[in-house]
């Protein structure tokens, strides 16, 4: 069962841990491991559909010890983007690696995000 | 990038080399073993890092497409991946699975408005934006993809 409770981390069986702490009534997903199809997708999936269930719609994720996103995280990430922001809210990534910013933009996505050098200033962006 | 479908792929030397050959089943949980794996091969071979993530990333795509199209996720099918390299350096994989066969009449474009929220149909696009050339072969059901 994963939890949203402030500094809860569960290590996917994939090897993706997620931690998830409340900043200023942002959450901040921190990951840790690859974002790709399988577990690490659907634990992730879990984690932000609950805290959008719990009119948590205001979301920071740091990507930076993240070395791969596939195709699935991607639209895992997309489609929560529309979801928040269709609730006022956002998902705002934090320190992408230089690959997974390239993966991003061959895909189109780039630039529908806002992303950071760190939490501080992704949490203060929703002020 | 070049791409094609039943076209055949000419490049093809007969001198490459395998560097692994491995089946795993129809299983989401099994692909990340495979990309890891053949992401150590190449790391192994001092394949620079850059070439390397695309490599592993294509995999990965490819994979994930095997095992949710071809196999409809049943861990009871397989999906075959050989990675092979030709004495110049290029890397190959092939990857072939047991289902009906991808076409490429059927790939979407997602930087397309209406695609861009879309949770699906990446896969493909990135693939061919990754590596240098891609084949389908068999019907769509093996696809062959180089890294020069």
């Amino acid at each position: 069962m994963l939890s949203l409770r402030p500094g809860g981390t569960r290590r996917g069986e994939e090897g993706l841990d997620i931690n998830v702490r409340k900043r200023s009534e942002v959450q901040v997903i921190q990951l840790r491991g690859a974002l790709r199809l399988g577990s690490a997708v659907d634990e992730l999936r879990q984690v932000v559909e609950e805290a959008v269930g719990n009119g948590d719609t205001r979301i920071v994720v740091n990507l930076a010890e993240v070395p791969m996103i596939d195709s699935s995280g991607i639209g895992l990430l997309v489609r929560f983007l529309a979801s928040t922001k269709q609730r006022g809210g956002s998902i705002k990534l934090v320190q992408p690696s230089k690959f997974t910013v390239q993966t991003l933009r061959l895909v189109g996505v780039l630039n529908l995000f806002e992303i950071f050098d760190d939490d501080d200033q992704a949490v203060s962006s929703f002020a | 990038m070049n791409m094609s479908s039943e076209a055949g792929d000419h490049r093809t030397p007969s001198n490459l080399v395998e560097l692994l050959d491995l089946r795993i089943p129809g299983d989401a949980e099994a692909i990340s073993r495979v990309t890891d794996r053949v992401s150590a091969t190449l790391s192994e071979l001092e394949i620079p890092e850059e070439k390397r993530l695309d490599i592993a990333l294509a995999v990965q795509e490819a994979l994930a497409n095997a095992v949710v199209h071809g196999c409809k996720n049943d861990s009871s099918k397989q999906v075959r991946c050989r990675l092979q390299r030709d004495p110049r350096g290029r890397v190959l994989i092939i990857i072939t699975d047991p289902g009906p066969g991808f076409s490429l009449e059927h790939r979407s474009d997602p930087k397309s408005p209406a695609n861009m929220y879309a949770d699906h149909g990446r896969g493909v696009y990135l693939i061919c934006q990754l590596m240098d050339e891609v084949h389908f072969e068999k019907g769509g059901r093996e696809i062959r993809m180089w890294k020069f």
